[in-house]
């Protein structure tokens, strides 16, 4: 690769040889007999999530492994102190101003991560989780609305399979209009020719009626024409009779009331001219009253 | 081992050659960049501080001041981390150097004045006379406003390395302060060490507000002139 990178330079600091850069692949396969040994780094492992473990910020772990076999634990920690005291002593590090500001600028720094470190990291780690959750969200939203879709186009596809049922409630309603229409008419048919015949039957009871009381006049009339003036005149007497007998009754207590309220020869004299006689016995009023006394 | 109360303050040198440059590339070097959505830890907090200033100093200015935003963000971020870097034991602070602050401010204040003359010269050569001056004082106070105006990247400059190296030097001194007391008497050493203590705080705070401070001002007079 690196005669790659060569060429193209030499291709950019001399335009003469602006076509050397396209010699790169040639170049490539040319040089693979220097390429004797294994790849490595060839994938990129993946970087790992955290880092080494540091003790006390500064020194990793690996160093106190290191060292673990030959002197224990306390091995670090008195090559330090040795290290420290030597540079103190040999005044390799002097103390001076430096020292203190040094002191308290480091130890602000340390208290102050260990005490909002978490905090911090915390924070950044609900900054890193919103992020994902807003991404994931859109990414459920879409979801939900594609299954929708889905759902609302299945339970289309459902109704067109019931479709029928709506066409027999209306195939049934239709029928049902038309048999009420058919019986409405029927009946109407029916009434106009009751109607009519109901007319036939009124004029013939009209007519006969009419000859009834036409005939009853006319038989009237020849009964009352028919009366001559002596039988009119005995008929009086007897009723005269008659009556004396009824009050004699009367006052003797045997008859009751009712019998003596109208009476007769009154009603056969008050009527002015006419035959009286026939009156009392064959007009309808005169039988209605004599019946309600 | 320094000598002097100024042997802090000295250009750096490494070898002979000046190491500067290095120094004050290297906070880059704490500020990783990444182009993935979910990062570490330390990423994800520098983005969301980032966005968070961002979002404070950018909100007021308009579409053509919000270009600025970068050069405003970069500015912030290096006096703060420079500043901080500042208090380690033994660094150097390239901000406490004048000639590096006339450096940053006399640009910048130039290129918002350009800008506002370029643009709204009425407006921005408005800006000398405040509103509802009485008719007599007109000509002393665009005198007095000019003179304030030329004096704003000298003031930026020199507050900021004021403040630090003020900062340093008195760490210096009550550091060399507890240094002697520490061999006459216990108690003194410890008050003394408690006062350093504070002041480092202090120092700390003060070298996150000058670059605020410094930023602020900045893009105030940004918003003046677009």
């Amino acid at each position: 690769m690196l005669s790659r990178v060569v060429l193209s330079a030499a291709a950019t600091a001399a335009p003469s040889l602006k076509n050397a850069a396209f010699l790169g692949p040639g170049v490539l396969q040319a040089t693979r007999t220097f390429h004797t040994g294994q790849p490595h780094l060839a994938p990129v492992p993946p970087l790992p999530e955290y880092g080494g473990k540091v003790r006390y910020g500064l020194i990793p772990e690996e160093f106190f492994q290191f060292l673990y076999p030959k002197t224990g634990v306390t091995g670090p920690y008195v090559l330090g102190t040795g290290l420290i005291l030597y540079a103190l002593s040999k005044e390799i590090y002097v103390i001076s101003a430096e020292t203190f500001t040094a002191m308290s600028v480091i130890g602000i720094m340390v208290y102050g991560i260990k005490k909002y470190g978490p905090s911090v990291a915390e924070y950044a780690d609900k900054l890193n989780e919103q992020k994902l959750a807003q991404l994931e969200e859109a990414k459920q939203a879409s979801i939900q609305q594609i299954q929708n879709a889905i759902d609302m186009e299945k339970s289309q596809q459902a109704l067109t399979q019931k479709r029928h049922y709506l066409f027999d409630v209306q195939r049934n309603n239709i029928a049902m209009a038309l048999e009420v229409t058919y019986r409405e008419r029927l009946y109407r048919v029916y009434k106009e020719v009751k109607n009519r015949l109901d007319y036939h039957i009124a004029v013939q009871n009209m007519r006969r009626r009419k000859e009834q009381e036409h005939m009853i006049n006319w038989v009237e009339k020849h009964v009352v024409q028919s009366i001559s003036a002596q039988q009119e005149k005995e008929t009086v007497a007897k009723l005269r009779s008659l009556k004396a007998i009824l009050k004699a009754a009367y006052y003797n207590g045997s008859i009751p009331l009712p019998f003596m309220i109208r009476d007769p020869l009154v009603l056969i004299f008050s009527n002015s001219g006419s035959s009286s006689l026939t009156k009392t016995f064959f007009t309808q009023s005169s039988l209605q009253n004599t019946a309600s006394d | 081992m320094n000598e002097n109360l100024f042997t802090s303050f000295t250009h750096p040198t490494l070898l002979g050659l000046p190491a500067v440059v290095p120094i004050i590339l290297f906070p880059t070097l704490l500020l990783p960049t990444s182009k993935y959505l979910i990062n570490n830890r330390l990423v994800t907090i520098q983005q969301n501080l980032i966005q968070l200033i961002v979002k404070q100093m950018m909100a007021i200015h308009n579409t053509k001041g919000q270009t600025w935003s970068l050069m405003l963000m970069s500015l912030i971020i290096f006096i703060a981390t420079t500043n901080l870097l500042g208090l380690l034991p033994h660094s150097f602070t390239p901000t406490a150097q004048l000639s590096m602050n006339l450096a940053m401010a006399i640009p910048l204040w130039a290129g918002t004045v350009i800008t506002g003359l370029r643009f709204k010269t009425k407006s921005s050569l408005a800006h000398f006379l405040p509103q509802g001056t009485p008719t007599p004082l007109i000509p002393m106070l665009v005198v007095i406003e000019t003179i304030s105006l030329f004096i704003q990247p000298v003031a930026l400059a020199v507050r900021l390395t004021a403040n630090i190296t003020a900062g340093h030097l008195l760490m210096h001194l009550i550091g060399s302060a507890t240094l002697v007391l520490s061999t006459i008497s216990f108690s003194m050493t410890s008050l003394t060490l408690m006062l350093l203590v504070l002041l480092t705080i202090l120092e700390m705070a003060v070298a996150l507000i000058q670059a605020y401070v410094f930023t602020l001002l900045v893009s105030l007079y940004l918003h003046d002139n677009t």
